[in-house]
């Protein structure tokens, strides 16, 4: 790929402006003294204002300019080179605006939604750092270093779900966040070892060109990473409990950082993946669009709806990539991020003002829970009007953004004409159908009917500064951000797709058909839940049965084994020795001492039996001269 | 400036000696005495740091004759007092100084005893300076066994309740070590001659000889040319199998790890932190110094049972880990683990590899430091170590709470900080392998990343029970109250957060250093051991 250059110095100074200014923000939030804090409302989302407006002009500048690679050297070891190239091109400045678009907006809303939090200099901080995070995935154009941003992002996603320490659930749902993004990551680290003793090289656009052996190992292990960030089956379940964090925060997770850049990565990198790979990536994710999309639909908690519905649209994303390529899932990226940013944001307004009116009437129920709510639509016009709208988008109802890239998706799948797209069609087609149901049910039961709840007489609309991001998020959602035909995708983003001419007519008599059995489903009550299904089709449980528990074995194995099995040796080893000294110490004692009192007993025996003759008597030593005398002379004769 | 080594190992002997004839009455003075060595050698590290050239090969190289026999028709018995500093020896020197700097803040109040401690912790540090500048067998031998010493009375008299216990398994079992050390030590002298001794067999301690094949004496026991069979291997093989089993005591690996949990629960802040970040060091020093570059073909004939050792040390630490109930327990077997990575990367044979393995020695002694300097925040407000414990520290210790993510995350290998440089190269290099120089198999490499999914699940269940949650203490902690971090504790635990993410970003400079170094060692290590060994 050829090397990119600014024609201006300017537009070089506004991307690095764009890239660093929410880690600017991060820094500075957290330099700020706790008596200043308040400064940290304005600040942070002005710096993130600024990034958005620099990244805007570098990405219309250089719209039509090609793209390419910004080199920026890394590390060198003696034989590669690991650079932090910068890789430049529509996708990656178009994702590039998204993501600074909705973190700026959510910085924007979260200074109304967290207003009065003990902490707002860690949530602002983080927040700047998931952005910057966020937008090192998407620049990057090394393996290794996206790998590096891709964990950050897994770090501070951990921090913003966690925000609220004092939940224990909070911790927990933090925790489990992570660790399922770690087995997908160390998935994705095995992928990173296999390219880089294949090719040598980590850099993606080097990486496109190239063939090489356990070629198809490699994209899958890359697609494990993918699986755990992207929340796709089996590894899906952490998104839903990661709705412990702020609304906000998950607004932003949902749409355009953490789980998009999965599907990012898996667009990037869509050229090593072979066919094998990309068949099982398609399965995947169609087995998560249907179990995500069946999910959502019996939910009863706001949040858990739009978080099953989120897994499903981003399986949808996926199957697409897998069964024909990136063009059109990329623009169902694109138009998700604002109807779903929109629609957190919308049902982030719900909460806060049902919890205002709690704070206000001491009457205590679970805001979130769908069978409490209802006929809220007159006393919350604003939120109903882009609750609907970003609804209407998600559903893909004619005339808004997601009607739109839906239709890429159908037109891309048909594109092949084997029978496996055929089937892949057929399952775009049931988890769109799915997707209008849940979305009328959460629509229905929050705006319309009766009121459930009490205490509902002195609801306020939230605050302004909460109502123009999600607004803005509204306008969005509407077809003319992806092409002026409301009918037609190809615009500026995506490019025409080949597709039969029945496919409009079809899709909208589809979205109607399955708009008039919601009504009639769901005019009555919510379906009765099923826990099963609710629960992540017992995932969890079947993980804490067979990991948790034979880890947590293992663990106790390997903690007995080291008291019990190696100390033991060295304590028998080492009483051995002491027993063996005391031993040689009782024969050094009786043996050879015993020994030694036995000849020097003898030696004095025979001592004083010589001595008893040296008696000192002149008349004894005259009987022994006589006795030798006549012994002597005896001996003689 | 020639002489700068020795004045690094010679200013903290004199320190100690000097502390010596202080009047113990003078408690102030010793941790002063100790703060002005450390911080002198500091400025001659720095020194030493400007004045060296990157590139392989050794620099600020002394050599002096130290002992020189004429043994008659047994030829000469020569040692000499040689040190030299190379692109593994002065990073790890730096961390020394660093830690030892660390150690000493660490110890500025409240030990007992002040005169005897400060001088056996400056007695240590030379030695530990000095190991790492020795390239005199015999000379590095002595400096290896001084450590011992002073770190048996660190333990054994300033430790926790179990201290003589774990002061004479510490003391026991890197004997033993020793001893297997000593054998090939002698077993070495006597076969290597050194080629610049005139006409006469002059038998050195010299490393530098002793891993050039073409010095040994021939029909000696370890000449490469006259194969000696002894049992199952040869005598080669037999003295690298001593030398590796030495000094992974030290390291330490499954399954000769047991005093090490013991001897860091048992011992204070300060001296847990130089055993974790300097002393298991030189067990994987010794290696790379010693075994490898010696004995290269048995090296590479024994390659694939040092990566199995180090993929059990990474999982079985990890293990139990996450089994224990003590933090600081917790975190002596999350070095255990972390040092088994330094062994895979050892055993990779490959550029990649023994480059990590250096960098991740460089980073596990900062992170280990951090981490027991954490364990001793909480020990010293509560004097409790239970994990189950402590509740909901976060809201309570903001800045506390703010170091233990740095340290658990850094430690867990989270890009931006030091440990995750050095295992991705380990891991790198270790996958490589197989394709590049045929050692040790991919599956090694897949195995161990259970290591990284292991390592998160334990750092993050210690967070999630000590510091998510409403605020409760228990147990020994009942009654505490609990500030945050005080000056003294910010002054340790903010510099090694900011050295390791200095590595973690911008690991150039270090790596510059390494990278020389490990070329040199895989080109000697697969070159010589191709050379020499009968079947490869």
């Amino acid at each position: 790929m050829e090397t990119f250059s600014f024609n201006d110095g300017f537009l070089a100074l506004c991307l690095f402006l764009a890239v660093v200014l929410p880690l600017v923000s991060c820094v500075l939030s957290f330099l700020t003294s706790d008596r200043y804090s308040w400064l940290i409302i304005l600040n942070a989302p002005f710096l993130l204002m600024l990034a958005t407006v620099f990244a805007t002009i570098v990405t219309v500048s250089c719209w039509n300019s090609g793209g390419g690679i910004i080199e920026l050297p890394w590390l060198t070891l003696s034989e590669a080179e690991i650079s932090a190239n910068i890789f430049v091109s529509q996708t990656s400045l178009l994702m590039m605006v998204v993501v600074l678009t909705v973190s700026f907006l959510v910085h924007v809303y979260s200074v109304g939604y967290m207003a009065g939090d003990a902490n707002p200099r860690k949530y602002f901080g983080v927040l700047g750092l998931f952005t910057f995070a966020m937008l090192g995935i998407v620049l990057s154009d090394n393996l290794l270093v996206l790998f590096v941003f891709w964990e950050l992002v897994g770090f501070s996603s951990y921090l913003l779900i966690g925000h609220w320490d004092e939940k224990p659930e909070a911790g927990n749902a933090a925790t489990k966040a992570f660790l399922y993004n770690r087995i997908g990551d160390s998935a994705f680290l095995i992928g990173i070892m296999i390219l880089w003793s294949g090719t040598g090289t980590l850099e993606i656009s080097a990486l496109r060109h190239q063939t090489f052996s356990w070629q198809t190992a490699a994209a899958l292990c890359i697609f494990g990473g993918v699986i755990g960030k992207s929340a796709q089956f089996p590894l899906f379940t952490w998104l839903a409990d990661a709705m412990e964090g702020p609304t906000p925060v998950s607004a932003l997770i949902h749409a355009a950082t953490m789980v998009a850049a999965g599907v990012y990565l898996l667009i990037r990198l869509h050229p090593v993946f072979t066919d094998t790979a990309l068949m099982i990536v398609s399965i995947v994710g169609a087995i998560t669009a249907l179990s995500g999309s069946i999910s959502a639909l019996v939910q009863f908690d706001i949040k858990k709806v739009l978080a099953y519905s989120t897994i499903s649209q981003l399986g949808l994303m996926i199957v697409t990539i897998g069964a024909s390529g990136p063009q059109a899932a990329f623009l169902h990226l694109f138009t998700h991020a604002f109807f779903k940013a929109c629609l957190f944001l919308s049902a982030g307004s719900v909460i806060h003002t049902l919890h205002q009116a709690h704070r206000r009437d001491h009457h205590h129920f679970d805001v979130q829970d769908l069978r409490n709510l209802g006929g809220l639509r007159k006393k919350l016009p604003v939120t109903f009007l882009t609750f609907v709208i970003s609804g209407a988008s998600l559903a893909g109802i004619p005339f808004f953004s997601g009607f739109l890239s839906k239709e890429a998706m159908y037109a891309s799948a048909l594109l092949n004409k084997d029978s496996f797209s055929i089937l892949i069609f057929f399952a775009l087609a049931a988890v769109s159908f799915v997707t209008v149901l849940y979305s009328f049910r959460l629509i229905w039961f929050i705006f319309f009917g009766d009121e459930r709840s009490g205490g509902g007489t002195n609801l306020k609309e939230s605050p302004v500064i909460m109502r123009v991001p999600m607004i803005l998020l509204a306008l969005c959602s509407t077809w003319p951000i992806v092409s002026l035909n409301p009918v037609g995708f190809s615009g500026w983003i995506a490019g025409e797709i080949a597709h039969p001419w029945w496919l409009t007519i079809f899709s909208v008599t589809w979205v109607g058909v399955a708009l008039a059995t919601a009504f009639f489903l769901f005019r009555k009550s919510p379906v009765a839940s099923n826990a099963f299904v609710a629960n992540g089709y017992g995932l969890d449980t079947a993980y804490r049965f067979l990991f948790r528990s034979s880890v947590d074995k293992l663990a106790s194995i390997a903690e007995v084994t080291d008291r019990k099995v190696i100390d033991a040796v060295i304590h028998a080893s080492a009483y051995g020795h002491v027993t063996l000294a005391h031993i040689i110490a009782w024969l050094d004692k009786f043996l050879v001492d015993g020994l030694v009192h036995v000849f020097s007993g003898t030696i004095r025996w025979i001592g004083s039996v010589a001595r008893s003759y040296q008696s000192g008597k002149i008349q004894d030593y005259i009987l022994y001269a006589i006795l030798a005398l006549i012994i002597f002379l005896i001996w003689l004769l | 400036m020639q002489n700068i080594l020795s004045f690094l190992i010679l200013i903290p002997l004199l320190g100690s000696l000097a502390a010596l004839l202080i009047r113990p009455t003078q408690t102030s003075l010793f941790r002063w005495l100790a703060l002005i060595a450390v911080t002198l050698q500091l400025i001659l590290f720095i020194v030493l740091v400007s004045n060296y050239e990157a590139g392989g090969g050794f620099q600020f190289v002394e050599q002096r004759s130290w002992i020189s026999l004429d043994l008659g028709s047994w030829g000469t018995l020569k040692a000499d007092y040689f040190l030299g500093v190379d692109g593994m020896s002065l990073p790890l020197i730096g961390l020394a100084i660093f830690v030892m700097l660390i150690a000493c803040i660490s110890s500025w109040n409240g030990v007992t005893n002040p005169k005897g401690y400060f001088s056996l912790y400056l007695l240590l540090n030379a030695a530990v300076v000095g190991s790492f500048a020795a390239l005199d067998f015999l000379l590095f031998y002595v400096f290896f066994e001084f450590m011992l010493l002073p770190m048996f009375f660190l333990i054994g008299i300033w430790g926790g309740s179990r201290r003589e216990y774990a002061s004479i398994k510490f003391f026991l079992y890197t004997l033993l070590g020793s001893i297997l050390i000593l054998i090939v030590m002698i077993g070495l002298y006597l076969s290597v001659n050194d080629p610049s001794g005139s006409g006469g067999l002059v038998h050195t301690f010299n490393m530098l000889h002793m891993s050039d094949p073409s010095n040994y004496i021939s029909n000696t026991i370890l000449d490469p040319n006259n194969i000696v069979t002894l049992g199952p291997f040869s005598a080669r093989s037999w003295a690298f199998l001593f030398l590796f089993f030495g000094f992974a005591i030290k390291l330490p690996m499954v399954p000769l790890h047991t005093w090490l949990p013991d001897a860091h629960v048992e011992a204070s802040t300060p001296v847990s932190v130089i055993l974790a970040a300097l002393l298991l060091k030189i067990g994987a020093y010794g290696m790379l110094r010693i075994a490898y570059p010696i004995f290269p073909e048995a090296a590479l004939d024994f390659s694939v049972m040092v990566a199995v050792f180090a993929v059990i040390s990474i999982l079985y630490g990890a293990l139990t880990a996450m089994a224990s109930k003590d933090l600081k327990r917790m975190i002596a077997y999350s070095s255990v683990s972390h040092m088994g990575f330094v062994l895979l990367g050892l055993a990779s044979g490959t550029t990649e590899g023994v480059t990590g393995a250096v960098y991740q020695m460089v980073s596990h002694g900062i992170l280990s430091a951090m981490l027991f300097i954490i364990a001793g925040v909480l020990y010293d407000r509560t004097g409790d170590r239970l994990i189950r414990n402590y509740s909901g520290l976060a809201g309570k210790m903001p800045y506390f709470f703010a170091m233990v993510l740095i340290a658990f995350f850094a430690s867990m290998g989270m890009p931006a900080f030091s440990g995750f440089i050095g295992e991705l190269m380990i891991f790198l290099g270790a996958f490589k392998s197989n394709a590049h120089n045929g050692l040790i198999h991919e599956s090694l490499a897949i195995i161990a990343t259970l290591g990284l999914i292991f390592g998160a699940a334990y750092f993050l269940w210690a967070i999630q029970r000590m510091f998510f949650g409403t605020y409760d203490v228990k147990g020994n902690a009942r009654n505490s109250i609990l500030p945050d971090l005080n000056n003294r504790e910010i002054l340790m635990l903010f510099p090694l957060a900011v050295v390791t993410f200095i590595f973690g970003v911008y690991p150039q400079p270090l790596l510059d250093l390494i990278n020389p170094f490990a070329t040199d060692f895989v080109n000697h290590l697969l070159y010589q051991g191709r050379i020499l060994s009968p079947h490869l």
